[in-house]
This record gives structure tokens, C-alpha cells and sequence, in this order.
């Protein structure tokens, strides 16, 4: 077990009963302040809600606070997360996964570049033929979301459609990469390969 | 539907970086206001931060959010008088 780290002074205050409030005061003008800097959009109440939202929050978190960063810098880490969750389940609100499900898997027919005969041309061809055969292998879980992903759909929002949560969806993305990135590399293309393929 | 040029690069991309040890988004949630002073105060990456770093690279969402972040930062410290 780490020796517990010297207290920081919010925590102190958060944590006694005595000057919690007046903490807590302190700390919602500052989130509020923040977020209306950013979601100046949503309304004037969305800042104070979410700030509302986010001491409750902290405080249920207040004891895996280490010290690495001021403690402010932590709390408003933790309300940018709640405003921007918010924030994305309105705006996908009305986007479905199934779109990204249509059967045809990840089709990467795409149009080869119109200078022909460059060496670099005839290995990214090479590149995306082998990358669109594993593609092929991946789960249709797995092809789905790494669609949905390249569509610029937020993890969370995919997790919210399936039952799942975001740390698992970014886990079954990664699966999907390492398992393209290894089948990549046993056809013989490196990641500098890869890269130097989109450059 | 086929896949667009953009998305067929960002994919090639995703997958070059790809690493055996990535952080998950909530691994990069209990790092990123540290990272964030580090990169406000000029600070180089190092060891744990060089792992969010990566995470915001391959993640738009934790990437969007780590940009709103250092927004509500610097409007946190703003006093109005
Ligand atoms: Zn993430």
C-alpha cells in the first residue's frame, strides 16, 4: 500500500465537515466559471448543473486524488468529462450504429491516386489490399465500431448503443488495430511503412 | 459504403500507432490534469504522460474533451475584477 500523500488543502477542507461548504463555494465558482467559458452555448444554467453534478462527483472520488496535479486542475478534469458526455448524447442523439453496420464490412476500394507507376503508389496499393483482407478477419462487433470510430463517432457514444462502456469499446478498437497492425507487419510493412504510405 | 480516402488514411494512421500497452479512457482521465499542467507550464513529456499523450492521439473523444479541458482551464483562473 503507497504511503497516503501529504493532504492537499482543498482535500483537507473538502473532507471536514467544518469548512466543507465554504469549500465547495470556492470550487463551484471556479468549475462554473471554466465551463461557461467553454459551453457559453448550452444555456445559462448547463454550467451550474454541471458543476452541481461534478462536486458530488468529486467528492465520491475525492479519496484516488494524488497529489500529481493541483487539485482545481483534477476537479475541472472530472466536470469536462460529465459537460462533454452531456453535450455529445444530444448532439448523436438521433445518430444510429446501424449505418455503420451495412454488411459490406470496411470496403477500402478506394480510388488509387491518378499519378500512376510511382513505386510509393504500388506500395500503398499493396498496403490497403493487405489491410482490406484483414479487415475481413476482424469480429463484425470489431468492424463496426472501428467504422463508427472513422465516422467520428465518439467511443462513449458507441458504448452507449451496445450495452458496453467506453474504456471496452476503446479495448475492442485496440484489438481491432493490433490485430491489422500484426497482420500488417507479417506481410512485411512496419509502422514507418504505414505512415510513409499516407504522407 | 466504401470507406473515404480520409477515413482509409486515418485508419492506417490508427493503426501505425498502435501500441501493446495503451491506457484506456479512464486511464487517461485519472492523468490528463497532470499532463495538462505539464504541457501548459512547457514541461517535456515524460514516462506516464508520454502514455496520455498517446491516448489523446488515437482516441477523437478523449482528444475533443483534453481540448474543451484546456479551454475550462484557462477560463477557471480568469477573475473578473
Ligand atoms: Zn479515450
Amino acid at each position: 500500500m503507497p504511503e497516503p500523500m501529504t493532504s492537499d488543502p482543498w482535500v483537507e477542507k473538502l473532507k471536514d465537515p467544518t469548512q466543507q461548504e465554504e469549500a465547495l463555494t470556492a470550487l463551484r465558482v471556479r468549475l462554473v466559471r471554466g465551463l461557461k467559458k467553454v459551453f457559453s452555448s448550452g444555456g445559462e444554467s448547463f454550467a451550474e448543473d454541471i458543476a452541481q453534478d461534478a462536486l458530488i462527483r468529486i467528492l465520491e472520488k475525492i479519496d484516488q486524488f494524488e497529489g500529481r496535479s493541483q487539485f482545481p486542475t483534477w476537479a475541472m478534469s472530472i466536470a469536462v468529462r460529465l459537460a462533454t458526455s452531456q453535450v455529445r448524447r444530444k448532439h448523436f442523439k438521433d445518430v444510429s450504429l446501424e449505418q455503420f453496420a451495412d454488411g459490406e464490412g470496411l470496403k477500402l476500394d478506394v480510388a488509387v491516386d491518378t499519378l500512376p507507376g510511382a513505386a510509393e503508389q504500388i506500395e500503398q496499393s499493396s498496403i490497403y489490399q493487405n489491410l482490406s483482407e484483414l479487415i475481413d478477419d476482424l469480429s463484425d462487433r470489431q468492424q463496426t465500431a472501428v467504422r463508427a470510430v472513422l465516422s467520428g463517432m465518439p467511443v462513449e457514444e458507441i458504448a452507449n448503443r451496445t450495452a458496453s462502456n467506453r474504456n471496452a469499446v476503446y479495448k475492442l478498437v485496440h484489438d481491432a488495430r493490433t490485430k491489422l497492425k500484426s497482420g500488417l507487419e507479417a506481410a512485411g510493412y512496419s509502422a514507418e511503412d504505414l505512415t510513409g504510405s499516407i504522407a | 459504403m466504401p470507406l473515404s480516402k480520409q477515413q482509409v488514411s486515418s485508419l492506417v494512421q490508427l493503426v501505425a500507432s498502435t501500441t501493446p500497452d495503451e491506457i484506456d479512457c479512464d486511464g487517461c482521465l485519472d492523468h490528463v490534469a497532470e499532463f495538462a499542467e505539464t504541457l501548459l507550464a512547457g514541461l517535456p513529456i515524460e514516462s506516464a504522460m508520454v502514455a496520455v499523450q498517446n491516448h489523446l492521439q488515437n482516441c477523437h473523444c478523449c482528444q475533443m474533451e483534453f481540448e474543451t479541458f484546456l479551454k475550462a482551464l484557462s477560463g477557471m483562473d480568469e477573475t473578473s475584477e
